[in-house]
C-alpha cells in the first residue's frame, strides 16, 4: 500500500485521513497484507466460493405497491429538508 | 462510565437491555457512532417485537463499540467503559449488575462472547439464519448474528425460545422447521465425545487456560470424552474473516453520507465535501480503516486474490468442522486471550482485528456457539440445545 494508492482509496469511500492517520493506514495494511500467507497455504484450487453460510435462496415478494411510512415520517431523521426534499448544495454552477 | 445510551421505564417483570445495534421505536438507536447521533427508528427489530410480545420489557439501550467493530465496545463515539483499569462492555456489565434479565446484541466480531467469557456470563450466538435480523444495523451481513446473554443457560435458553423462528421480513431468515430444531423441547443429542482445539491454546494467557482445563474436568466428570486435536485451517479464520467482514462493512456503510439522515457536517463549500467532511468527521478511526481496507479487498486488483480467496477459505473451514463433527459433538475453543483487557491492551488501536481468532471461527461458519464457563463450546448447526446441555456442565458442574 502507497499513499497514491490510499489517496484513491479514501476518494473511493469518501474519507480524509490525516497524514498521521494515513500511516497508521498503511503500517495496518501491511499486517493485513502479511497475514495472507496464512490463507494462502491452504489449497482452494478445487473448492467453491461459500457466500451464504446457509441454503438461503433469493426472497421475492409480490409486485405490490405499498408505503409503510410517509414521507414526512422519512424525513424526520434527515439533517436538513425543505417541503418535503432533502436538501444538498448547488450541484449546478 | 456510560452503559447505557438510552434507560426506559418498564414494569415487566423479565427486564431485558439491546445493544444499541438494534433498532427500537421512538428511542435513538446510534450504532456507538456519531454518525446516527440521534437517529431514531421508524420501526423496532424483530427481536425486540417478539420480547415484547411475550412479557418481556426493555429497560434500555447499552453502549456498543462502533459498529461493533471493537473489542469491548472501546470504540464507542462516548469511549471506553474502563472499570478498576479493566475495560467493560455495557450490555454485559447491565446483565452482571442484575439490571436486565438479559442482553440482546448484535455479534458481528465477537464482542458478545469475549464479553461472557470475561464476565462470567453465558452467552448463545445461535445458528446464522434462525434469529431473524431484521431492524439490526447491517454492518457483516453473511456472518452476523443477534445473540442472547444471560447468568445462566437456562436464562438463555428461555430467552432464545423467544427471539428464534423465521421471518419473511429477513431474507437470511431460515425455514420454520429448521428454526424450531433448536427450540426448548426439540430433540437433541446428548454429547459423548468433545474436542479441544489445542492449536488456541498456545495463544492464551494462563487464566483462559485455566477455564479450559476446568471445563474439561467438568465435562469428563460427567462421562463425556474430551480429546485435544489440532487444526490449522479452523486458526486461518480470523484471517478470513478480517477481510469478508471489512468488504462487508464497506458497503454497507457507504449508505451514510450526511444527506438523507444521521450526522452531517456543517463544513462545506459543495457536495463532494458534504460526503467526504460528514463521514470523515463522523467515523471513529478504526472504522475509517476497516472501511478502507474493506473497499482495497474489493478493488479490481485484488477481488480474486484476496475476496475471493477469503470466501473459498471460508468453505474450507466449514468442510473442516463438518469433518470434525463426524466424530465429535462440539468443540472448544477459548472466546478470548485472557480474561481481562487493560488500557495496556488498548494501546494496540486494531487489536480487535486479532483477538477475533477465537471468534472469528463460528463468525465465518455460521455454526452455534455458546460461552459458559468462560470458555466458547461451537457446535453443528442446530445443536444449540446440546450446547446449552453442555454449559450447565461447564458452568454447574451437572
Amino acid at each position: 500500500m502507497d499513499r497514491e494508492t490510499l489517496r484513491k482509496l479514501e476518494m473511493l469511500n469518501q474519507l480524509s485521513l490525516t497524514e498521521a492517520q494515513k500511516d497508521e493506514v498503511i503500517d495496518f495494511f501491511a499486517k493485513r497484507d502479511s497475514e495472507l500467507d496464512i490463507i494462502n497455504k491452504i489449497d482452494t484450487e478445487n473448492t467453491e466460493r461459500m457466500v451464504h453460510v446457509m441454503p438461503v435462496l433469493t426472497v421475492v415478494r409480490e409486485d405490490v405497491a405499498s408505503q409503510p411510512f410517509s414521507r414526512d415520517d422519512l424525513q424526520k431523521g434527515a439533517p436538513e429538508t425543505d417541503e418535503g426534499y432533502w436538501c444538498v448544495p448547488k450541484v449546478m454552477e | 462510565m456510560k452503559l447505557y445510551t438510552a434507560k426506559t421505564e418498564t414494569s415487566a417483570e423479565n427486564k431485558i437491555v439491546v445493544d444499541d445495534m438494534i433498532l427500537t421505536k421512538d428511542i435513538p438507536t446510534t450504532a456507538g457512532s456519531k454518525m446516527l447521533e440521534g437517529y431514531v427508528s421508524l420501526f423496532e427489530a424483530e427481536v425486540l417485537t417478539r420480547l415484547n410480545n411475550a412479557g418481556y420489557g426493555l429497560c434500555g439501550k447499552a453502549d456498543v463499540g462502533e459498529f461493533s467493530f471493537d473489542l469491548l465496545g472501546e470504540t464507542s463515539c462516548n469511549g471506553a467503559n474502563i472499570v478498576d483499569g479493566k475495560l467493560v462492555n455495557a450490555a454485559a456489565r447491565i446483565v452482571s449488575d442484575g439490571d436486565a434479565f438479559a442482553a440482546i446484541t448484535l455479534d458481528v466480531n465477537g464482542s458478545t462472547r469475549r464479553a461472557a467469557a470475561q464476565s462470567g456470563l453465558v452467552s448463545i450466538k445461535p445458528t446464522y439464519g434462525t434469529v431473524s435480523r431484521y431492524g439490526t444495523i447491517p454492518v457483516a451481513c453473511s456472518g452476523e448474528t443477534v445473540s442472547v446473554t444471560a447468568k445462566c443457560p437456562m436464562c438463555v435458553r428461555e430467552v432464545l425460545d423467544v427471539i428464534a423462528g423465521h421471518d419473511d421480513k429477513d431474507g437470511t431468515s431460515l425455514p420454520e422447521e429448521l428454526c424450531a430444531k433448536i427450540k426448548k423441547g426439540a430433540e437433541a443429542k446428548k454429547a459423548e465425545k468433545v474436542a479441544i482445539i489445542g492449536d488456541f491454546l498456545s495463544c492464551v494467557y494462563d487464566d483462559v487456560k485455566a477455564k479450559v482445563d476446568a471445563a474439561s474436568e467438568a465435562l469428563k466428570a460427567a462421562g463425556i470424552t474430551v480429546d485435544v486435536i489440532d487444526s490449522k485451517v479452523i486458526e486461518s479464520a480470523r484471517v478470513a474473516w478480517n477481510i469478508l467482514m471489512c468488504a462487508e462493512l464497506c458497503n454497507n456503510v457507504s449508505r451514510y453520507d450526511g444527506v438523507k439522515f444521521g450526522y452531517r457536517s456543517r463544513n462545506f463549500t459543495n457536495l463532494d465535501e458534504l460526503y467526504v467532511n460528514s463521514r470523515t468527521e463522523a467515523f471513529g478511526e478504526t472504522l475509517k480503516t476497516a472501511i478502507l481496507f474493506g473497499s482495497e479487498t474489493l478493488s479490481t486488483e485484488n477481488y480474486m486474490k484476496v475476496y475471493d480467496k477469503a470466501l473459498r477459505t471460508r468453505r474450507v473451514i466449514v468442510e473442516e468442522f463438518a469433518k470434525i463433527f463426524q466424530e465429535y459433538d462440539a468443540v472448544i475453543i477459548p472466546a478470548c486471550s485472557s480474561l481481562a483487557y487493560t488500557e495496556e491492551t488498548l494501546k494496540n488501536k486494531y487489536i480487535a482485528f486479532e483477538e477475533n481468532l477465537f471468534t472469528a471461527p463460528a463468525s465465518i461458519t455460521g455454526l452455534p456457539a455458546v460461552v459458559s464457563g468462560s470458555v466458547q463450546i461451537i457446535g453443528k448447526a442446530f445443536s444449540e440445545n446440546t450446547l446449552l446441555d453442555l454449559a450447565k456442565i461447564v458452568k454447574e458442574g451437572k
